[in-house]
């Protein structure tokens, strides 16, 4: 199992057994804090009872560090790995409270013999256990857990219906039956009977409704609130005592970052731009822009050009290293491997920012189908009728993209809206790829419409921007983009770090109506000091394009110039025939 | 409240799984309203804290007697329905009653999904406890249950199964000769073929070739018990080669395991197998089959497992732990009762420590 995860952490490796037998631990070190041998992992408290293992980083620890010494914790190394143990002895399980950082880690107490099992609120470090009634494995991959040869391979419909619907397997579930995914934001206790309920401490929605309770601000305010927060975000996510690189692309919210870092006094700072040999000195280049941007900044910037024939030789690579199927995580390969190949381990990312700041036209679109639409959610099978119309419509030719279908059935609430937008295949297509008796188990199981709207659940309705921030937040950036930034990025032994993606940072935002009356999203250049260059606004509102899209149509085998969410269909049934081939039931 | 189809005065392995289930429950303070369909319990002594009413079959009269008692008796914090076939009933019960649901499977019940009201029932279980890992595993193919819900809680080995001499009397008794002999016990049933009796026999002219005077001692009683007596005769030729000794009291199953050689029962669907570990607590070595929940119960230390049709396997398993000897009993400390007590007593606090599903009764 350790081998597995090896280019997860190239620095080290450790493993703690129990003195009794029945517990072990093995640890794979990717070295950014304290990089001394003191920082290896396994470790122990001094007096042995505590033992942890632990993925991610701690960017309060030195603050936390302090408070503890002062009620006379006394500490060994200079780690925040330590301070997670220290911190467990002071206050137990609700430690998880206190942190900021991204975290997945396992602790042992063996004074109540009992596992903790946590993971940060917002679902950055990935954790993954399987609990066949008698042993509990926990792993960062599950297919570390598979590697081990004693968790079954039992297909999980849930899970498969899931990846077909969304493009990503939303948790908790996995494509494997006997392995689940701990919720972002919950810990799991493990005692002599066994695994408990895991528990919730952090919601999104709960988050963004306490924050739209705050008293209202004006615009300058608002920004002023903005630039703020984006600053203490950036200034906690260095927090390394290695280089801290930049991700860099012709977009706004990396940029904010890179110029931040700039202003936070970082020097050195290395910028890695991923370009594209078929754009090369056309308007569809981001790489010149980026360099405007490394050069306002005065990084370093390096840009790795990738053409067809490296991603093609790449695949093979990219789906093996998937730890689920996704649809996704290409760009932030190809970016990680650059990163690699420089030398670096850790960069910002601009990942989050979207969700924070209402990038995606989802945060128009959803609202919008709900305010029409919401008279056929009353309709009871009215919107079934009608898209069972409009389907075979377009089977027989109409023109029109095959979820257009479910306007009226799925249009007219939140949920089924959210559904209708950021869906791959819509549920009534699935039976067309998967068995039909896998398809009912699976939809019943995951129950996809009422799994959505339960991230809504916050006492009090949030209003339109804020439902949009709340889905984008806790289902396609938790389920595909964190994922992909993690098994991507680890495949190249990279820590990527995400400024926007922390619930201190959401929690200082302006509630959502503000970010959106105040543009935040365009808001984000003006940020840093000196403000992004104006040809990287201008450029914003264009919008960007990559040849991914192609790449991937033709990798499944298609060859037609398309958008990358047409791609993602086919690509979707690519990565599901080639990479989980024991499961391809069609 | 507990309603189970098997209570106190019945036996098998579902009446001694709840008999000892209870018994653990009651010696960590906990009582119980038993409602059997199946035992009479009078002239018995139950542990404290355990009341068992008469028993009713019928299912309809049960129906309504079930949640009259439950009624008159209540409050209850726990409904603890003892088989798949009754969880419909029990989860009624248990919401009604404003209690925790605890359902409990056994092995082949989950073998197939049951019809919609009683998956719905079985879903709605605040726990599930199984035998084993197998049972678990099957249960879950159907069932939409958080898995932390199912917790695995195998059979026990009663203080009675320890080790001591063979008894020369017993062999005497059944004229089983000076040879090695092997042991099967369990039902004879028809709807109980794949216990593996006909593997064993189709063994036996292999095995006697080898081993001059083998004989295979088969407990057991069963409807099936005539064809299996043809089967060995068929099989086997030689009608002193397996002695059919019919249904062996509790009491005297150590004796008869001290005394044989192997523990031998192939089968391809024990929900856990109990019957192994009864044989390793007395010494003897087991010779299982693949298949069930019997890979909880077979460990290493006591046996090994075999394809229950690949006669060759059998065969050659069966020489290689004739000549190893008696096992040691050790092994199977985990699952002696005290240590099912403790389990179960803390599974009981587990679940008690889940909110009620409904506002608390008055």
């Amino acid at each position: 199992m350790s081998d597995r995860m090896a280019a997860r952490g190239p620095d080290g490796s450790g493993d703690w057994v129990s003195a009794d037998g029945r517990v072990a631990f093995t640890h794979r070190r990717l070295a950014i804090i304290d990089l001394s041998s003191r920082g290896a992992q396994p470790m122990l408290s001094a007096d042995g009872a505590l033992t942890i293992t632990f993925n991610g980083e701690i960017y309060n620890y030195r603050e936390l560090r302090a408070e503890l010494e002062q009620k006379g914790h006394v500490f060994r190394t200079e780690t925040d790995t330590e301070v997670l143990l220290q911190l467990y002895a002071d206050r137990g399980p609700a430690m998880v409270e206190a942190l900021r950082g991204m975290f997945a880690f396992a602790l042992w107490d063996a004074r109540t013999r009992s596992l903790l099992l946590a993971r940060d609120p917002l679902g950055i470090k990935p954790l993954y256990y399987a609990d066949d009634g008698w042993t509990l494995r926990f792993a960062s991959q599950a297919k570390v857990l598979l590697a081990g040869g004693a968790v079954s391979r039992e297909p999980d419909p849930a899970g498969i219906v899931g990846f077909h619907l969304f493009g990503s397997v939303p948790e908790p579930f996995t494509v494997w039956r006997g392995i689940r995914t701990l919720p972002a934001g919950t810990t799991l206790t493990v005692d002599a009977t066994g695994p408990h309920a895991p528990v919730p401490y952090y919601q999104v929605a709960a988050s963004l409704q306490r924050r739209a309770t705050e008293p209202a601000c004006d615009p300058k305010a608002a920004r002023a609130k903005l630039r703020a927060a984006v600053h203490d975000s950036v200034r906690y996510h260095l927090v390394a005592d290695v280089p801290v690189a930049v991700f860099l692309s012709a977009g706004l919210d990396s940029g904010a970052l890179l110029g931040t870092m700039a202003e936070l006094g970082v020097r050195d700072i290395t910028a890695v731009t991923l370009a594209f040999d078929e754009f090369r000195g056309t308007p569809n280049d981001e790489a010149p822009l980026a360099a405007d941007v490394a050069a306002r900044y005065g990084a370093r910037h390096i840009v790795r050009t990738v053409d067809r024939a490296e991603f093609e030789r790449d695949l093979p690579a990219i789906l093996e290293a998937m730890d689920l199927p996704t649809v996704d995580g290409i760009n932030t390969w190809f970016v990680a491997k650059a990163a690699r190949e420089a030398g670096i381990k850790v960069a910002l990312s601009g990942l989050g920012a979207d969700e924070c700041f209402g990038g995606y036209p989802s945060f128009a679109d959803v609202p919008r189908a709900v305010r029409f639409m919401r008279p056929f959610h009353f309709m009871p099978g009215v919107g079934a009728l009608l898209r069972a119309a409009l389907s075979t419509a377009i089977r027989l030719g109409v023109n029109w993209h095959p979820k257009a279908a479910g306007l009226f059935q799925y249009g007219g609430d939140w949920a089924g809206a959210y559904l209708l937008r950021r869906a791959v295949y819509m549920p009534w297509e699935l039976a067309n790829l998967l068995e039909p008796d896998l398809v009912a188990e699976g939809m019943r199981r995951l129950g996809p419409v009422g799994r959505i709207g339960a991230q809504l659940k916050a006492g009090r309705p949030l209003g339109a921007f804020d439902r949009v921030s709340a889905l984008e937040t806790s289902l396609y950036m938790r389920n595909q983009l964190l994922r992909d930034a993690d098994w991507a990025g680890m495949a190249h032994s990279i820590e990527i770090r995400v400024p926007y993606v922390d619930p201190f940072f959401l929690s200082a935002l302006p509630p959502g109506e503000i970010l959106d009356a105040v543009d935040a999203k365009a808001a984000v250049a003006d940020i840093p000091s000196p403000p992004l260059p104006e040809s990287i606004r201008q450029r914003t509102k264009t919008g960007f394009t990559t040849p991914v899209g192609q790449w991937l149509h033709a990798a499944a085998g298609m060859r037609e110039d398309v958008s990358f969410s047409t791609a993602s269909r086919a690509w979707a049934r690519h990565v599901w025939r080639a990479g989980w081939p024991e499961m391809a039931l069609t | 409240m507990a309603l189970l189809t098997d209570g106190y005065g019945t036996r098998g392995g579902i009446a001694r799984y709840n008999q000892d289930l209870f018994g653990a429950l009651a010696e960590g303070g906990a009582s119980a309203l038993i409602l059997p369909r199946l035992g009479n319990a009078s002239g018995l002594t139950l542990p404290p804290g355990l009341e068992q009413a008469p028993s009713i079959f019928g299912r309809f009269h049960y129906f309504l007697h079930t949640l009259w008692a439950g009624w008159r008796h209540r409050p209850f914090d726990v409904v603890f329905c003892g088989h798949i076939y009754m969880a419909t009933l029990g989860w009624m019960v248990a919401r009604l009653l404003g209690a925790r649901f605890w359902l409990q499977a056994h092995g082949a019940e989950v073998n197939e999904a049951p019809d919609r009201l009683t998956r719905r029932a079985v879903e709605a279980a605040d726990i599930v406890t199984v035998v084993s890992r197998a049972t678990r595993c099957t249960l879950l193919e159907w069932a939409d249950l958080a898995p932390e819900r199912v917790r695995v809680l195998p059979d026990t080995v009663r203080d009675i199964f320890v080790p001591g001499p063979p008894s020369e009397a017993l062999r005497a008794q059944w004229n089983l000769g000076t040879g090695p002999i092997l042991l099967t016990v369990g039902r004879l049933a028809a709807s109980e073929r794949y216990k593996g009796h006909e593997q064993i026999f189709a063994a036996l002219p292999a095995l006697r070739a080898k081993f001059p005077g083998l004989v295979h001692v088969v407990a057991g009683e069963g409807d099936d018990r005539a064809r299996l007596e043809a089967r060995a005769l068929e099989l086997v030729g030689d009608r002193n080669a397996v002695r059919f000794v019919g249904f062996v009291e509790e009491e005297a199953l150590p004796d008869l395991y001290r005394t044989a050689d192997l523990f031998v029962m192939p089968s391809a669907n024990e929900g856990f197998g109990i019957v192994y570990l009864e044989a390793a607590a007395c010494g003897l070595r087991v010779v299982g089959g693949v298949g069930g929940g019997s890979g909880d119960a077979i460990g290493e230390q006591i046996g090994v497992r075999v394809e229950p049709n690949d006669c060759e396997a059998l065969v050659r398993a069966i020489e290689r732990l004739l000549s190893q000897g008696r096992v040691n009993s050790e092994a199977i400390e985990p699952y002696r009762l005290k240590n099912f007590a403790i389990t179960a007593q803390r599974l009981l606090a587990r679940l008690m420590a889940h909110p009620r599903r409904m506002k608390d009764a008055a």
